[in-house]
């Protein structure tokens, strides 16, 4: 028994077939986590007992000739900011540490209700505030291809927990490249989905316009079906879209005939790495045998999009930190605290003038963009995974730049709610992974994972595995 | 290039914009006090000040349109208006 090749579906296939049960897989999961995460520091708690406890459940359930639904008796992991009424959920941070809940999370309780296992609470950067994978009070999650690495932020566990075999999916949350940059630093996928789709009641939140709660795989076809189960109208949440969720795993087999891939010089304000853009022309020209067809666009005011979503972040932060940073302001880290608090010096007009231009820029952007392609593709990350010491608060005053870079590609589309995947495209000559983004007009998750699905068939980068194996 | 121990987020597309715009670390401490936050160290102070300078510089600078004239908007009931095709 391999399940460390298997993916998502093909373990659910597995465990309907019965060539595994639910409890084994859970079992070798918690096993080869319990081993590499002293490496790897990807789970902040493995649940081992409660997920034993689950699969077992799930085991009786299918024996009794009861499905629980399209997960049943996959093991998965959520970042460790999805309330959950039996279960601590600590956000990362030292304030939040032991909180209980009293009401799980509408995206987890769907995972549960589809049968899936949730083996524990996945590392985060604190209060999901950052895109390295650093955290002051659980230390930095390590990538698995080189743990002297980031494994990025802020849904650092996600994709390291991933990579490294540890969980067939994941679950975790996306304000600025927090579910795209740990997918593209760490070889797998994550889905930043169209701001409404997927509901965020339960989900702790850092900036009510910006937070958007999105699955990572190893696959299109994995990322497929957790989308599927997460997405839809909840009435708990607000800016919750009521649009119908279609078919998204049936829309895979959808071809590629003719469709427009749209690349853009200024995509993303950061200067691409040569070595990531050569990767990502190589990732257009596989789209384009087959059956894409390439098509130059221009993206309109992308350095301002990422500082309009920066000012709606710093205030909207700060008012929901306001009685901690007022209260317990030396509980937070140094640099955490710094950054929540920028929001204090966000004159009102200006929060007001980032929050009124978005509907405004999104019309452009749709217009400009979209008129003239099907999907954009851009890099994810525009350099090399950084390492760890290159990003740390104790290296040099250039840390900042190289920290400012990793959301300059990401952040924008938070800003506007499109829905963005980062799929991987290879290696740069670090030895570490290089992602593209795929962004869609809003709600066209579909053919996103349709462009992604097609990629993985005529490349082979997401089934490599790191040697930390 | 960005100026050194320029604080989150600053970038280089910004520091022309920002030319002339200073926040003073003193007015974000001030700002602090009336929020009610124990007051930052100065290096947090210099950091803040120059993060929300770059922010706001940068969206002073790309000012092209007014909203005078313009709706509110809900935002999800336009990304809803302009969803396309939910299938390639």
């Amino acid at each position: 028994m391999t399940p460390e090749r298997w993916t998502l579906t093909e373990a659910c296939a597995a465990l309907a077939r019965g060539a595994v049960s639910s409890v084994e897989l859970t079992r070798h999961c918690l096993e080869r986590a319990a081993r590499l995460n002293g490496t790897l520091n990807c789970f902040l708690r493995l649940e081992t007992e409660a997920a034993l406890a689950q699969a077992a459940r799930a085991d009786a359930a299918r024996a009794a000739g009861r499905p629980l639904g399209p997960l049943h008796g996959v093991p998965l992991a959520l970042k460790d900011l999805f309330y959950d009424r039996l279960r601590v959920t600590g956000g990362g941070s030292r304030i939040r540490a032991g909180f209980r809940a009293t009401a799980t999370a509408t995206a987890l309780a769907r995972l549960e209700t589809a049968g899936a296992v949730n083996l524990g609470a996945l590392h985060m950067t604190e209060f999901a505030l950052g895109p390295t994978g650093h955290n002051a009070f659980h230390g930095p999650c390590r990538n698995p291809w080189n743990p002297d690495h980031i494994a990025g932020g802020s849904s650092s566990g996600a994709a390291a927990a991933l990579a490294a075999r540890l969980t067939f999916g994941a679950l975790g949350s996306d304000t600025g490249g927090s579910v795209r940059v740990p997918a593209a630093a760490n070889g797998v996928l994550g889905l930043k989905p169209t701001y409404g789709l997927v509901p965020r009641t339960g989900a702790m939140p850092l900036s009510w316009s910006l937070d958007h709660v999105g699955p990572l795989a190893r696959t299109a076809g994995d990322l497929a079906r957790l989308l599927a189960v997460v997405a839809g109208h909840d009435p708990l949440d607000r800016s919750s879209s009521r649009r119908a969720v279609p078919d998204y795993e049936a829309a895979l087999a959808a071809p590629l005939d003719g469709l427009r891939i749209g690349v853009a010089a200024n995509a993303c304000t950061d200067a691409v790495d040569p070595g990531v853009g050569h990767l990502l022309d190589a990732a257009t020209a596989a789209l384009v045998s087959a059956g894409a067809r390439q098509v130059a666009v221009t993206v309109p005011a992308a350095p301002r999009l990422v500082a309009l979503s920066r000012v709606l972040l710093y205030a909207e932060a700060a008012a929901l930190h306001a009685h901690w940073l007022r209260t317990r302001p030396d509980d937070y880290s140094p640099q955490v605290r710094a950054r929540i608090a920028t929001g204090v010096a966000i004159p009102a007009p200006i929060y007001l003038e980032a929050l009124q231009l978005r509907p405004l820029l999104l019309r452009q952007f749709v217009a400009n963009v979209f008129g003239d392609c099907d999907v954009l593709l851009a890099p994810t990350l525009a350099l090399p995974v950084p390492t760890l010491a290159a990003t740390d608060v104790g290296a040099d005053p250039s840390m900042w730049s190289v920290i400012a870079r990793l959301v300059q590609c990401t952040a924008g589309f938070n800003y506007l709610g499109l829905p963005a995947l980062s799929v991987p495209v290879g290696f740069t000559a670090n030895g570490l992974p290089a992602g593209a983004q795929l962004v869609g007009r809003p709600f066209a998750e579909a053919t996103l994972l349709t462009v992604a699905a097609r990629y993985q068939q005529v490349s082979d980068w997401h089934t490599r595995l790191p040697a930390i194996h | 290039m960005l100026r050194p121990g320029r604080g989150p987020g600053s970038t280089d597309a910004m520091t022309a914009a920002d030319e002339g715009l200073a926040l003073d670390p003193a007015i974000v401490a001030a700002l602090a006090r009336l929020a009610g936050y124990p007051p930052p160290d100065a290096a947090t102070l210099a950091r803040i000040a120059a993060g929300a300078d770059d922010a706001i510089a940068a969206v002073r600078a790309g000012e092209t349109v007014t909203l005078f004239d313009d709706e509110p908007a809900h935002f999800l009931a336009e990304l809803e208006r302009l969803a396309g095709a939910e299938t390639p």
